[in-house]
């Protein structure tokens, strides 16, 4: 069964914006990630898939079920955790997520007893009872997925959830989704912007940019697609560089400091000899990513 | 069994008992339009809510009611049947509903927007159009509290206070039927428009002040263009104030012969003219009600 599959998928809000460009996706089940710059397409992307927009041109299915056509029975199997505020501030945690329950069809009793169970899964316990409007960001975030789980549902789609949170927040909630799509075996789409944090949870990986698609597969080729290493240098070694590339590194910088592509372990021994070589002064070493931005331009440049 | 995990011990706070899948009964659109009516008719009290929402709501449930309580009070302790008339106590509550509409309309739909609720409920097996007709239910269904309420609390007391109940319900219950249809068309006038004016306001000061604006301003200007108007025009310019229009029907609806020196007895208009300006108004807010959220369903 395909979790979610679209073809030559395009929105277009006017002629000059386009949000999405002939997306053409096969998902399968999983945890997935779902990664873009700001203003990429993501939460257009989710927008359509749960029937909140109409696509433009091509077509999209959830579940097997066409956007177009089987919104209702979508949305009764998927659970949505909107980026922006979404929750009333004079009503406490318990009532919401029990009438959210009850809106996708849990009779009253078990849509109670469900958002209990959601709520403390989620981490929150006496705090249910009181108004949300008192809640902090963190709590707010755990009710906004607590109502998205509330029904059961068999996709998870969480719109760059640990926005706004503290570091620490952000861990319990990456931990939260993971734990929540391990443990109880829904699928979960999670956008963000943020690779680093993404890929911790992620099996999978679906990057666009510019509404086009720029990578859909395993979560470990993609790290090896943009992780470089810094190696900055004390002194300036000119010829540092040229010998690296002649040895066959991808490598780019100054004098001073460069970025090389990782291949494997080797990579390392060929930059020890050559540094050794022509006694550059190697200051430090260390892995870092290319952002998500660089990574599109790079790939743009390489394609064009 | 509950089997603490170490987390426990950190925050003090995971238990896990597992999850369990629902297995239960899943219930068709029908329940969730149910489900909105219901959560958003107890909005429209402050009942689920924190205190503060409740003051507006209790403050106009007690108008409304306490001189229909003390009517029937007085009347059973000194057997004096003189109860307030119907038309009287209905456009006596007018007044009172457009102000219950202007404050409670913006809590129904003003805040589900401006707190991005809506967005929740769009994405649950509803359409946009169900939500705003069934926030419109709610809404009416909550002045109907307030109109038909204490009307039929007149009702029950003629009833009852009376020497002989039965022969009194025999002489009485052919109200009941221009009771329900005139505080029906009444909640759904004011309602409808208040619902729909509320259904573009950013905040709820603005909505309110837009919803009673236009029941003190559309009044003010329809009397002063009367009063630059003559023969014919003025008295049918009489259907543009909505509080003569609501006299002008509970007249026609009770039967009651307008007072001769009020506007409404000057203009002598067939009472059915009030109806029809009536259905006209709640069938273009309803309307103006479902473009604005019939966008949603994409």
């Amino acid at each position: 069964m395909s979790l979610i599959s679209t073809r030559d998928l395009t929105k277009a809000f006017s002629p000059a914006v386009v949000a999405l460009d002939n997306l053409s996706l096969d998902v399968s089940p999983g945890i997935i990630g779902f990664v873009g710059a700001n203003g990429a397409g993501k939460t257009t992307f989710i927008r359509i898939l749960l029937g909140l927009l109409a696509p433009t041109s091509g077509s999209a299915a959830v579940l097997d079920m066409d956007v177009r056509g089987d919104q209702m029975a979508i949305r009764r199997v998927v659970g949505y955790m909107p980026e922006n505020d979404c929750l009333p501030i004079d009503v406490s945690g318990a009532d919401f997520v029990a009438h959210m329950g009850r809106m996708s069809g849990l009779p009253f009793q078990a849509a109670r007893e469900r958002a209990a169970e959601m709520l403390r899964h989620v981490g929150l316990h006496e705090e249910r009872y009181r108004l949300i409007g008192g809640y902090s960001t963190g709590m707010k975030q755990r009710v906004k997925l607590a109502q998205a789980l509330v029904h059961d549902p068999k996709l998870l789609l969480l719109d760059e959830p640990t926005n706004g949170l503290d570091p620490a927040g952000r861990d319990d909630m990456l931990s939260l989704i993971a734990r929540t799509g391990t443990e109880f075996g829904i699928s979960v789409i999670v956008t963000s912007h943020l690779l680093g944090e993404i890929e911790r949870v992620c099996e999978q990986l679906i990057a666009i940019d510019g509404g086009k698609l720029r990578y859909s597969g395993p979560v470990a080729a993609f790290t090896e697609l943009t992780e470089r290493l810094v190696v900055e240098l004390d002194d300036e070694s000119p010829d540092l560089a040229a010998a690296l590339r002649s040895r066959g590194l991808d490598v780019d910088g100054n004098a001073t400091q460069m970025r090389i592509t990782v291949r494997d372990d080797s990579t390392y021994d060929v930059i020890r000899d050559a540094a050794a070589e022509l006694g550059a002064p190697i200051a430090r070493m260390h892995l870092t990513r290319h952002k998500l931005e660089e990574l599109f331009r790079d790939q743009v440049v390489a394609h064009g | 069994m509950a089997e603490t995990t170490a987390a426990t011990a950190k925050a003090g706070a995971l238990y896990d008992l597992g999850y369990q899948r629902y297995t239960g009964v899943r219930l068709d659109r029908a329940n969730s339009v149910r489900t909105l009516f219901g959560f958003s008719f107890r909005t429209a009290f402050g009942l689920g809510r924190g205190a503060r929402s409740k003051v507006i709501p209790s403050i106009i449930l007690g108008i409304v009611f306490i001189p229909a309580i003390v009517s029937v009070g007085a009347a059973s302790t000194t057997g004096f049947v003189t109860l307030i008339n119907y038309a009287g106590h209905l456009q006596f509550t007018s007044f009172l509903i457009a102000l219950f509409a202007a404050a409670q309309a913006p809590e129904l739909v003003v805040t589900d927007r401006q707190y991005g609720v809506l967005t929740l409920y769009l994405a649950r097996p509803i359409t946009g159009i169900l939500y705003a007709l069934s926030k419109l239910a709610a809404l009416i269904a909550a002045m109907m509290v307030l109109t038909f309420g204490p009307q039929f609390l007149l009702f029950l007391g003629k009833v009852f206070i009376a020497a002989s109940p039965w022969a009194a319900f025999k002489d009485e219950w052919t109200i009941l039927g221009p009771l329900i249809v005139g505080t029906l068309t009444v909640s759904a006038f004011v309602g409808s428009v208040a619902l729909a004016i509320s259904s573009f306001a950013g905040r709820r000061a603005y909505a309110s002040a837009s919803v009673i604006g236009f029941f003190l301003l559309v009044p003010a200007a329809a009397t002063v263009i009367r009063s630059l108007a003559t023969g014919e025009t003025k008295r049918y310019l009489i259907l543009a104030h909505p509080i003569n229009v609501i006299t002008g029907f509970a007249n026609w609806i009770f039967h009651i012969e307008a007072k001769r020196r009020t506007q409404v007895g000057r203009a002598d208009l067939p009472g059915s003219y009030y109806f029809a300006v009536m259905l006209a108004v709640i069938v273009v807010a309803t309307t103006v009600l479902i473009l604005r959220y019939r966008r949603s369903e994409a």
